[in-house]
């Protein structure tokens, strides 16, 4: 999951940043309104966390402008004006879900693995393909009721898969949602970590489809 | 900073004036009348000296009994009325019975042209008398009748004309008196309508001197304005200001917080602690800043039907798991009495705390109840979660208690909408919902005009 987070404060932006990594995300960054902008217009990010007061465009105009380009990712707008006259605005834009600051980080983690999930087409905070079961709040993942072990990326791409479940989705998505922009994609990592996942889960779970790429089976 | 009265002012100095001028009018009037008097006194007394002059000369004799005056006056003695005929030397030729044992004063004045002389003074007795003397030539003497008429019946007269002149010129000057206070009200009423006006300001009811004055007090009342105006703007500045840096603290309380969340050392915990100390401050100085924003809320209304549609299709969004049953209330639905954001924030923290709290059913209605003469807006948000019970309702409903402290949110939701309830009079109640969960009803003031404003 590939996020875009847009704050100009740059301690916060790297708390975000550091958050949503310790949370599994890849994290792209941006400083100002016009490089958000851009950001979101030419990367598929899975979320975009964006503050509303922005220097060069303000958090609003950038949203109304992904909108109106036809840009669908799901928004969680950050902001210090918390009434809900604020918030109807916000929500008006485009946004789909609104934190005021001063927040806790959980609260930002938990709206962003609902906006994920909801996205997705998930209801429920848990997804189920088969044995595997992934705890969404937790990052836990069980087979047969058996907790698995998995590193960060493994869990990534694992989750990634599980919140596209039924679709076969090609290397190239993959590697531009799993890692940020500043990740070195020529390398062939996708197809380690997908061996590394199918020894820990069972062998029919994650299934290669030829030419195309990977897939989880409802 | 008081002194003095404009009333009183006007009325005093118009008064002091009308004193002076009607004394003034009594004296001159009583001057007039008494001269009026004297001069018919002269013509009376001329008439008589004439008849004796007639008689006189055809008698022949000036010592004659046939001259005589038919006036009974000039038969009492000591009346002030007397006619006597002397020689030029003063031997005295005839005189009246009323002249008879006292003697007429001498006039020193000359003669004029027609032989007259005319004079004021008084007789043995002290009576006030014209004197009128003439000279004529009756070979072989040069006589000089004299005839008198008592000035003192003339001075009782302007006496009494004096006494019934003050009278009357008091009674007009009372009546001037009281038409002049009278005026001075009149004339400094726009001042009081001014005043009135300035005071509906101050109390709120109105936002600007409103009225139409004479224009000696209109650039008053627009210079209010005015300042009004500008005092607003400041007002506004600062307000925004306010808010403006309590909402900038919040970026660099959330960093501050963040950062200290992480770590275990004191010095996060010293952090955190005074990180909370200074949101809370923010929030609460926000909460003045809008609290004294909200002294101008008189005269404004807001359309419920809008407001909740809007914060419906909203949570549709935030919640989407919750489906909320809004039916949309008829035209004849009174509007909110206050500020549409405040309605917003009321109903807006109950919706989501009902959807929060739902498993996946919300109820949304609102309808007007009448109460004697007032009008109320109530508005039903409902839920199918877990409620409170009558305990916890009460709880909930003091100021500032929470009773989960994990549920996500700044938890000062419920606590807004109380204070906001507080400030426009309405009143807010839990019940238990047909749904199973919590039903919250939301009273508030009605406008009068309803729903006819709307379009």
């Amino acid at each position: 999951m590939r996020i875009l987070v847009v704050e100009d404060d740059v301690n916060l932006n790297r708390q975000l940043k550091e958050a949503l990594t310790d949370a599994g995300y890849a994290v792209d960054v941006a400083f100002d309104g016009e490089e958000g902008h851009f950001l979101g217009d030419t990367e598929p990010y899975d979320a975009v966390v964006l503050d509303i007061g922005l220097p060069q465009m303000d958090g609003l105009s950038v949203l109304e402008s992904w909108r109106r380009e036809g840009k669908a990712m799901p928004v969680l707008l950050l902001t210090a004006r918390d009434r809900w006259s604020d918030k109807v605005q916000g929500i008006d834009s485009g946004a789909d879900d609104y934190v005021a600051k001063p927040f806790h980080m959980e609260e930002v983690l938990a709206r962003i693995r609902a906006l994920v999930r909801r996205a997705a087409g998930h209801a429920s905070n848990e997804i189920v393909a088969g044995s595997v079961r992934l705890d969404v709040r937790s990052g836990k993942v069980t087979v047969d009721g058996q907790s698995v072990k998995l590193t960060s990326h493994e869990l990534r791409l694992l989750s990634y898969l599980m919140h596209h479940k039924g679709k076969v989705i090609s290397r190239t998505e993959l590697t531009e949602h799993l890692y940020d922009q500043d990740f070195d994609r020529d390398s062939n990592t996708i197809e380690v970590f997908v061996g590394r996942l199918r020894k820990k889960l069972p062998e029919e779970c994650i299934q290669t489809v030829r030419g195309l790429g990977y897939q989880i089976a409802e | 900073m008081q002194k003095g009265s404009i009333a009183a002012s006007l009325f005093w100095l118009s008064a002091g004036w009308l004193i002076l001028a009607l004394v003034a009018t009594a004296f001159l009037l009583t001057e007039l009348y008494s001269r009026a008097l004297d001069s018919s006194l002269t013509d009376t007394l001329e008439f008589h000296l004439e008849t004796l002059v007639g008689q006189t000369l055809k008698a022949g004799d000036p010592a004659s009994d046939v001259i005589n005056i038919g006036d009974p006056r000039f038969e009492r003695p000591g009346s002030g009325w007397y006619w006597a005929i002397r020689t030029e030397g003063g031997q005295l030729l005839n005189l009246s019975n009323s002249l008879v044992g006292s003697v007429l004063p001498g006039l020193k004045d000359p003669f004029d042209v027609a032989g007259k002389r005319s004079a004021v003074a008084s007789d043995a007795f002290g009576t006030q008398m014209r004197i009128i003397e003439r000279e004529i030539s009756l070979y072989p003497n040069e006589l000089h009748i004299v005839v008198t008429g008592s000035l003192d019946e003339i001075f009782e007269l302007v006496d009494d004309f004096r006494g019934q002149a003050l009278i009357v010129l008091g009674a007009v000057g009372v009546m001037l008196a009281i038409m002049s206070a009278i005026v001075a009200r009149f004339a400094l009423r726009p001042i009081g309508r001014l005043r009135r006006a300035v005071e509906q300001v101050r109390e709120g009811e109105t936002q600007t001197v409103a009225g139409i004055f004479p224009h000696e007090v209109a650039p008053l009342a627009d210079e209010i304005n005015q300042l009004l105006n500008s005092n607003a703007q400041i007002i506004e500045r600062s307000r925004n200001q306010v808010g403006n840096l309590a909402h900038g603290l919040k970026t660099p309380l959330a960093v501050l917080r963040n950062e200290a969340q992480g770590a275990r050392t004191a010095l996060a915990k010293v952090v955190l602690s005074e990180t909370d100390k200074m949101a809370s401050m923010v929030a609460s100085y926000l909460d003045k800043a809008r609290a004294a924003a909200r002294t101008g809320i008189v005269g404004k209304k807001a359309d419920p039907t809008i407001v909740v549609s809007r914060l419906v299709r909203v949570m549709g969004k935030i919640h989407p798991n919750c489906t909320i049953a809004f039916r949309r209330p008829d035209a004849s639905l009174p509007w909110f009495r206050g500020d549409e954001s405040d309605l917003e924030e009321m109903a807006g923290n109950l919706l989501d705390n009902a959807c929060k709290w739902s498993k996946g059913q919300v109820a949304v209605s609102m309808v007007a109840e009448r109460k004697q003469d007032t009008r109320t807006l109530l508005i039903r948000i409902e839920d199918n979660g877990p409620g409170l019970t009558d305990e916890e309702a009460k709880k909930v409903l003091r100021r500032g208690v929470r009773l989960d402290e994990k549920t996500p949110g700044s938890g000062l939701g419920l606590d807004i909408v109380k204070e906001l309830v507080d400030v426009y009079g309405g009143s807010l109640q839990f019940r238990r919902s047909a749904l199973g969960g919590l039903l919250v009803e939301l009273r508030l003031p009605a406008a009068r005009l309803g729903g006819l404003v709307r379009a």
